[in-house]
């Protein structure tokens, strides 16, 4: 069964030179698999960290110090994200300077750029559950910096209705990040591939 | 049989794989806390003669019996419920044990006698230690 969906994702004909590596470096299929990871680890680092704001902090300890494999899972969970943002800003690159954003391909590049905003957010968020100093500071400069845009103001009141590190705002920050905004990358990412299929794969120029 | 193949061979092997990431997943869902090695400490004079200080939330009694202190659990060896204390004996509410003041059962569904604590004299005060 998971043969048959792994071979559903690829056309019935693929020419042999386009699965040269350096096509396209592979770097989409890169960004979703560290996605993929990034899930399992943070379904795993669901079990010990805590949203709230006189606990945040030392559940993560707590993990670091007394849980076989935690430290590693917490580097994992970084790393994976900075991988990932790296490996989707290579992406969009090569997108870009290949000319695969022209016709048909249009919608398909909206889709990308929403998903890299989305991502990029989903990263802002995760970046302060730790509540330490790093992320605090971090946070409360970009809420700041929210609030100086267009409709920045309510924008703000909605984010952090308490102020930054604040119970409420703790939770709504949790919640952005594991659930609304990683579904809305999966959905978004379905349909990039849906799209990647309808319009018959790669160029077949490169 | 039409299929030839490994299927039992590769059905081991995940079966092989499945349980060695079990045993880690295992692993990772069970911290080792270091714990406090004192569960609380009261000014020795604080304990009246003959008498007991009980404290609920930390479940336990420390007891004063001609002289001697000591330190007796108040968890229920039946079903974990706290202990009530009376003067004659603790009484379980859940399901009706009863014990001694020094941890024996009297009677009822619980078979194991109430653990006691070690206790330390340090500086006047008595640690009761875990």
């Amino acid at each position: 069964m998971f043969r048959d969906f792994l071979k559903h994702i690829f056309p019935r004909i693929v020419l042999q030179r386009n699965l040269r590596i350096t096509y396209t470096f592979c770097l989409g299929g890169l960004a979703f698999t560290s996605f993929l990871l990034l899930i399992a680890s943070g379904l795993l680092l669901l079990f010990y960290y805590q949203p709230a704001p006189e606990r945040a902090f030392q559940s993560i300890l707590f993990l670091e110090e007394s849980v076989w494999g935690g430290r590693y899972l917490r580097s994992l969970h970084r790393l994976s994200s900075h991988l990932f943002l790296v490996l989707i800003f290579l992406h969009t690159l090569r997108v870009i300077l290949t000319g695969a954003y022209r016709k048909p391909r249009e919608v398909n590049l909206v889709i990308g750029f929403s998903l890299l905003c989305i991502t990029i957010f989903d990263a802002y968020t995760g970046y302060l559950l730790p509540l330490d100093q790093l992320s605090l500071w971090a946070t409360q400069t970009g809420m700041e910096l929210v609030g100086t845009t267009f409709l920045g103001t309510p924008v703000r009141g909605i984010l952090v209705p308490d102020g930054v590190g604040q119970p409420i705002s703790l939770l709504r920050f949790y919640i952005l990040h594991i659930v609304l905004l990683p579904l809305s990358v999966l959905s978004l990412s379905g349909l990039h591939f849906y799209r990647i299929r309808k319009d018959r794969g790669l160029l077949p120029y490169l | 049989m039409a299929k030839t193949g490994q299927s039992r061979r590769r059905f081991l092997v995940a079966l092989a794989f499945l349980a060695t990431g079990f045993f880690f997943l295992a692993r990772f869902l069970k911290p080792v806390a270091k714990s406090k090695k004192t569960l609380l400490t009261v000014a020795a004079k604080e304990i009246p003669s003959n008498g007991a200080l009980v404290y609920r939330e930390a479940r336990v009694a420390v007891i004063r019996k001609s002289g001697k202190i000591s330190a007796v659990s108040l968890v229920c060896t039946h079903l974990g419920c706290t202990v009530s204390a009376t003067p004659e004996q603790l009484v379980c509410p859940c399901h009706g044990s009863s014990f001694d003041w020094q941890g024996a059962v009297i009677k009822g569904p619980a078979d194991r006698p109430l653990p006691l604590y070690r206790v330390e004299e340090r500086d006047g005060r008595i640690a009761v230690l875990l």
